[in-house]
């Protein structure tokens, strides 16, 4: 089985990084979770490294696990969670050289049923853009790159579906804890001075919760599909992150953790950027 | 619940006779505050639906302000700011286009006319420009018609300055 010969090498690299001590912990995956799910596991030493499970059910994103851990850490990172680093990185949360990152190919993940989890089955990147090790899947080779789909839906499909979702949100913020992005220690919603979000759940409040948070990941989200996942009301407004994300990427050139050189596209800007949608100004196709 | 009526049923109502928009305007204190004031000092005319709120400079206008305004109420919000390259701070007006620009593409995807909501750039000695803009933008949302995105909110407040 590939899996477990992956597995047998992820071992290997683990022991090899806690015995020479370049980490002080690694994050992976051990088995033995609900459903034959793959949990979230801190190998801290090296005899633990053979309780490491790679498989087609370690879906959680563990990149948030890094954040504000100020420790030597090596990471077992799949596409999506290289990227969520990766991200960290450029928003200057953690530093390069502390993070170890052991990339492996990934050719998307299953939940108890078997079917694709929300952000595998429209899956744009299977191989890690960064990593310091290295472990390969043959089959994320030949996958092919899903690309959203740009607006080819009216205004007033736009506005069915959005309200078609947010009419099924009861406001509880899973999809905002899950996230790796939504790192901030006061989330705009729990602010009182000034009081975004009032008290009472309405359409209002629905609006600006996923609108002020689609604006906050805007260009930012890596498609891990965490907040689709933790939601326990089926909303999916991870369409509207991906559809604003994909319109950065044709505007700003900028594609969210594939380079930890590149500054974030709404953290820089040119003087002769574009101007859609300006009064007098040109639209965008 | 308010949210149980359909929003694209109340974004088509037709407007009440004496509706008048409500447009709320962002404007940058070095710049466009000095060119509304050069508009007013000029004797200009143009239409008083808006209601002028001063900021240090259009990099300072957080995109919820702007989806704020629209769910309480306005039924159009303008930003303007200096000119890119005139910025009092540098390149605080070079941030917020992209911000702005990223914003309309969010209210698209979500099925709110992105025309509600107007950037423009007006410099302190465009006076005559800041009425033009106004009255352009003042049109546009005239043509859109009344803000329902959130149904019951503008009763409310018609009711509340009613009484």
């Amino acid at each position: 089985m590939i899996y477990e010969e992956m597995t047998k090498q992820i071992r290997e690299a683990a022991k090899r990084l806690l015995k020479e001590g370049a980490v002080d912990v690694i994050l992976a995956y051990r088995g033995g979770g609900l459903n034959e799910m793959q949990v979230p596991f801190f190998v801290k030493k090296p005899e633990d490294a053979e309780l490491i499970e790679w498989g087609d059910r370690c879906y959680q994103n563990l990149a948030p696990y890094v954040h504000g851990l100020n420790k030597k850490v090596g990471i077992l990172a799949k596409p999506c969670d290289v990227r969520a680093i990766v991200q960290y990185i450029t928003e200057f949360q953690i530093e390069r050289d502390k993070v170890t990152i052991i990339g492996v190919d990934c050719i998307g993940m299953v939940d108890e049923n078997g079917n694709a989890r929300p952000g595998c089955s429209e899956c744009r990147v299977h191989k890690p853009p960064v990593y310091d090790e290295y472990i390969r899947d043959e089959r994320a080779a030949n996958l092919p790159a899903i690309e959203p789909k740009a607006g080819e839906t009216t205004l007033e499909e736009n506005l069915e579906r959005f309200q078609k979702e947010i009419d099924k949100c009861i406001l509880c913020y899973s999809c905002r804890q899950a996230c790796y992005g939504c790192y901030c220690k006061t989330c705009f919603i729990e602010r009182d001075m000034p009081d975004w979000q009032p008290a009472e759940i309405d359409t209002g409040t629905k609006i600006t919760f996923h609108m002020g948070r689609a604006m906050h990941l805007a260009g930012r989200c890596v498609d891990c599909g965490a907040c689709e996942a933790a939601c326990q009301s089926g909303v999916n407004v991870r369409y509207i992150i991906r559809e604003v994300t994909k319109f950065i990427e044709d505007a700003y050139g900028y594609s969210a953790g594939m380079d930890a050189e590149e500054p974030p596209a709404l953290l820089t800007n040119k003087f002769d950027d574009k101007e859609f949608g300006f009064l007098g100004g040109e639209r965008h196709e | 619940m308010k949210g149980a009526s359909s929003m694209k049923e109340n974004e088509k109502k037709t407007p009440n006779k004496d509706w008048d928009p409500v447009i709320v305007a962002f404007l940058c204190t070095w710049c466009s505050y000095s060119g509304a004031d050069l508009a007013g000092t000029s004797r200009l005319q143009y239409p008083p639906n808006i209601r002028i709120i001063r900021v240090p400079c259009s990099g300072r206008i957080n995109p919820l302000y702007i989806i704020k305004a629209l769910t309480e109420g306005a039924d159009g919000v303008m930003v303007s700011g200096c000119h890119p390259g005139d910025c009092h701070y540098l390149a605080g007006n070079l941030f917020a286009r992209r911000r702005f620009v990223v914003l309309k593409k969010l209210l698209e995807t979500c099925g709110l006319n992105p025309d509600r909501v107007q950037f423009t750039w007006v410099s302190a000695s465009e006076g005559g420009r800041f009425a033009e803009v106004i009255k352009e933008v003042t049109a546009n949302v005239k043509k859109i018609g009344p803000n329902r995105i959130v149904p019951g909110f503008a009763e409310d407040c018609k009711e509340a300055s009613a009484e």
